[in-house]
């Protein structure tokens, strides 16, 4: 049998359409609902502690990217970042938690956008973990032989979704012009951008490369209903054969069922089944929290509830805050696409050393999925 | 390894294992899809009594076989006897207040599966030095300070009723904070000992199992 060879994560590339939007500006950026101030809007601003975020769409409500168009960017300047040129690709795997198109998949689009000749290509969709599920194929195609060069890239288009028109007229908004809270909290939470990372069979000659030491990835959607979904009402959302394609897009519309929506009761119970999974990997020797040198989360340590944080030091898994990287704030939360940007520019501050371990950790509560990979630095 | 920390974090991933077994029992489906209705909060109280009543009869049993090595330990399991042997009496009241006849709840038999936990947890406080049953408690105060308060604020919301019919569950999830704590202290005075921490990990585990068929057995 042909051995296994290892992967190298050996370029970054991260981008953020327009200039950065501020909190005191993001509501009317995207349009009030109903001409309506938000009610849940500042405690949403301050839970998920974003201060400033970019958006596609400019205050006019036109588009500057597509969803596609921005991750072909990201990946240009991922390869880019690697030295290597489009020529040289083979494998392009891309995720999203909405494509430009309902089909054919995201990869295809971005292989559009990208030129870069004859590609193997992979869509992932989902919502923040897809951005793993690419980089586990890239990863894989590279270690299995079958790729010298494979890019995962992430992008995300949200604030599209956020439009009032996808929410006026609907069972979203009731008698007195109120959006659900299910709506209402995602328009402050979700922004714009896209990131990617080229993966190699062998490290960079010159400079720090990343070797992949393993992606985890664990779904429980076996007991969790949808958390954050879309194409279903609040009502509708635990019975596939309730999905907006049943109704017709008309009547789903009507309903509610095409925005992105999120359950906050179950939520906390997804992030408890997190911190369990996480915990199961300490426990297996997985994951060695004191040989973590730094750890990027897609969930700031500001979100944990105390009892959550309590729980981790409490059964020795907690990694102290002070190793923890995050641009969260200043980027926002891009869904897929963060913890892409993240890393870009965790390797941008020049903190990483080689010989030291990085642990991404990416939450999704689509419906309730975990995924982990751990990086070396070396060169 | 069985140091307090390591057991508290098998213990904690026995609890989401188990937080996911609850989520998939028709009963508990019902409440968080929006379709529990009155008759399924009544049997979901009839359902709990069981365990409730028995709980500070096994803690003062396995008390009772602590021996004087572990007298804190004994003292602590007592204590919290006291604190929760007339929780039942709380839960009845929430059954009535909720439309139901004392009689009814009063009168009702145990299910398969409260059977099969009230079985287990007497037959483990009749063992001598029970420290197993610290695994016990933790799935059982778990259930009572993370998963009570939950449930109760969706009972309140899908039935539409007044605070005190929903009593019991609403105030156990209020020492929250305090629960690992004390519970971390407990462990403490067993640990760090490698048999000890295995029976507490796999009493936690069968107790999780048997407390999910009793949930499972309501209303089925």
């Amino acid at each position: 049998m042909t051995q296994l060879r290892d992967a190298y994560i050996t370029g970054t590339g991260a981008f953020l359409p327009g200039a950065p939007v501020g909190a005191e500006a993001m509501e009317d950026h995207l349009g009030r609902i109903g001409g309506r101030g938000s009610l849940l809007g500042r405690r949403a601003l301050r839970w998920n502690g974003v201060e400033t975020r970019h958006y596609a769409l400019d205050a006019q409500g036109r588009a500057t990217h597509s969803n596609a168009g921005m991750c072909a960017l990201a990946v240009g300047a991922a390869l880019e970042a690697a030295g290597l040129g489009r020529e040289d690709l083979t494998y392009l795997a891309a995720a999203t938690t909405q494509g430009d198109y309902l089909t054919p998949g995201h990869a295809a689009g971005v292989h559009g956008e990208l030129g870069a000749g004859p590609l193997e290509i992979a869509s992932f969709q989902s919502v923040c973990g897809s951005s793993l599920m690419a980089a586990k194929a890239a990863w894989l195609s590279v270690r299995a032989g079958e790729h010298d060069v494979a890019v995962a890239g992430a992008s995300e288009f949200s604030s599209r979704w956020f439009q009032p028109a996808f929410y006026e007229g609907t069972a979203l908004v009731d008698g007195k012009g109120r959006l659900r809270a299910e709506a209402d909290y995602l328009r402050f939470t979700l922004s714009d951008g896209a990131g990617a990372v080229v993966m190699e069979p062998a490290r960079r000659p010159a400079g720090l490369s990343l070797k992949v030491e393993f992606i985890d990835l664990v779904s429980l959607a076996d007991r969790f209903d949808p958390c954050m979904w879309a194409g279903a009402s609040v009502e509708g959302r635990t019975d596939p054969m309730a999905t907006w394609s049943f109704a017709g897009p008309v009547a789903a519309h009507a309903a509610g069922a095409v925005a992105l929506l999120q359950d906050f009761d179950l939520l906390k119970r997804v992030i408890r089944a997190w911190v369990g999974v996480y915990l199961q990997k300490v426990d297996q020797g997985r994951i060695v929290p004191a040989q973590v040198d730094h750890l990027l989360c897609h969930y700031s340590a500001r979100s944990l509830r105390d009892e959550i944080v309590s729980l981790l030091e409490k059964t020795a898994g907690m990694i102290p805050q002070d190793k923890w990287f995050s641009n969260l704030a200043t980027v926002g939360n891009v869904g897929s696409a963060s913890i892409w940007v993240m890393l870009d520019a965790f390797l941008k501050s020049g903190r990483l050393k080689a010989g030291e371990k990085v642990l991404c950790v990416v939450p999704e509560s689509g419906r309730a999925f975990v995924g982990f990979m751990m990086l070396e630095a070396v060169g | 390894m069985s140091d307090v920390a390591s057991v508290l974090r098998q213990l904690a991933v026995v609890f989401t294992e188990f937080e996911g077994r609850l989520e998939q029992t028709p009963l508990i489906r019902k409440l968080t899809r929006g379709r529990f209705e009155l008759a399924d909060y009544h049997a979901f109280l009839i359902g709990l009594r069981q365990q409730v009543k028995d709980g500070a009869l096994w803690m003062s049993r396995a008390a009772s076989n602590i021996d004087e090595d572990h007298l804190e330990l004994r003292s602590k399991l007592m204590r919290h006897a006291v604190v929760e042997h007339r929780d039942f009496r709380l839960l009845e009241a929430d059954f009535v207040a909720a439309g139901g006849e004392l009689a009814v709840i009063q009168g009702a038999e145990k299910n398969i599966g409260s059977e099969a936990l009230s079985a287990w947890m007497f037959h483990e406080a009749s063992r001598p030095n029970p420290f197993g049953l610290l695994g016990a408690m933790w799935i059982i105060e778990g259930l009572g300070s993370i998963k009570a308060a939950e449930w109760g604020g969706l009972v309140r919301r899908r039935l539409d009723l007044p605070d005190h019919a929903v009593r019991f569950l609403l105030y156990h999830g209020e020492n929250d904070a305090e629960h690992i704590g004390e519970f971390e202290e407990m462990l403490g005075l067993v640990l760090p000992d490698d048999k000890v921490a295995e029976r507490i990990v796999k009493t936690a585990r069968v107790t999780a199992r048997l407390y999910a068929l009793q949930v499972e057995e309501i209303g089925a």
